[in-house]
């Protein structure tokens, strides 16, 4: 009776040690959704914007829809705003990020954005905003990801 | 007893394998991560004011008319912490700085540099050693039009095991002849900590 409880005790320390170096492997974070509108004039010059939704992450995609993307002028600054839902019932983390990139596809202050977090209730909509750094700016690159 | 000792080896073997992944290691990490470590005012926490901030300034339509066809002079005051924590505030500001003067809106004086610049100016009046021509002269700065404020709070509660932390920056523009505030916006940050069964 004795030695079945301590093979139970050590089996369960075993599953523990598991768990441990199974949650250990998850580390990593991967790139997620990314999103990318440029912004151009047509003949009658009227503003477009070109858009273009990539899932980099099959269970991300599962987890979240980009349902649209918009951008606008302040002055003569971009502003984008990309709207996201949830497909999950569940409250889940995210990050997102904007880079910018001028009318030449380079980014302005390359590596210099910050990842934000976003945290979406079940079946929630919400927006994402962004102010592009300066003027040059005529495109945008949304990048969402899961929590790390 | 054999068998046990011989599972108790291979958890204990397992165990170590896990371990082994995490011994010491130095790399670099991502300056833009958004992974919280503590309750406590952190490097994402800086990065999302600055940017909300700055944002919400060069987009507010009575800002974007002002800053159409000219760049306002601003300088930057203090930020009154009213955290219990020790904060870099200048740092906030100096962000929140940096952007705005990389948007090409507004110009800043700065007023943390003035002995250095008294200083320089002195040495090329006085020294001898500059040609009177291309020395400059006292009395020359411009006036700063306006006046970059703001206040950074907190309200931490806790209950049990669990720390919640709200952090809010408030920060507006006051024109320095009307004493008008010409923009204002706060950014609010909620940080929740849950202290595990095991934690430290």
């Amino acid at each position: 009776m004795i030695k079945l409880n301590k093979n139970v005790v050590v089996a369960g320390i075993g599953a523990v040690s598991l768990l441990v170096s199974l949650s250990l492997v998850g580390c990593s974070t991967t790139a997620g959704v990314e999103t990318t509108g440029k912004m151009s004039w047509d003949d009658q010059g009227a503003r477009t914007l070109e858009k273009k939704v990539v899932f980099n992450n099959s269970s991300l995609s599962g987890d979240i829809q980009i349902v649209d993307v918009k951008s606008a002028m302040a002055g003569d600054i971009m502003r984008a705003q990309a709207t996201l839902r949830s497909k999950d019932k569940d409250t889940l983390p995210f990050q997102y990020r904007f880079d910018w990139f001028d009318a030449n596809g380079i980014e302005i202050n390359s590596g210099g954005g910050a990842w934000k977090p976003l945290l979406l209730t079940g079946r929630e909509s919400k927006t994402v905003q962004s102010v592009a750094p300066d003027p040059r700016a005529k495109e945008f690159l949304l990048k969402i990801r899961e929590a790390e | 007893m054999k068998n046990s000792m011989k599972v108790l080896l291979a958890a204990v073997a397992l165990g170590a394998a896990s371990l082994s992944g995490c011994a010491s290691t130095i790399q670099y990490g991502d300056a833009g991560s958004a992974k919280p470590i503590s309750a406590e005012f952190g490097s994402s926490d800086l990065q999302q004011i600055a940017e909300a901030m700055v944002d919400s300034m060069i987009t507010f339509p009575p800002m974007v008319e002002l800053t159409a066809s000219r760049r306002p002079v601003v300088s930057v005051d203090k930020v009154k912490n009213k955290t219990m924590q020790h904060i870099d505030t200048e740092s906030v500001t100096d962000s929140i700085r940096t952007k705005l003067i990389r948007s090409g809106k507004f110009r800043f004086i700065d007023r943390t540099t003035d002995a250095q610049t008294i200083e320089e100016i002195k040495t090329q009046q006085d020294s001898g050693l500059v040609d009177k021509k291309s020395a400059v002269n006292f009395g020359q700065q411009v006036g700063a039009e306006f006046l970059l404020t703001a206040n950074f709070s907190e309200i931490r509660q806790k209950a049990g095991s669990t720390t919640d932390v709200y952090y809010k920056f408030t920060m507006s523009i006051k024109n320095l002849k009307t004493g008008i505030l010409e923009w204002s916006d706060e950014k609010e940050i909620r940080k929740v900590f849950k202290r595990g069964t095991f934690g430290g």
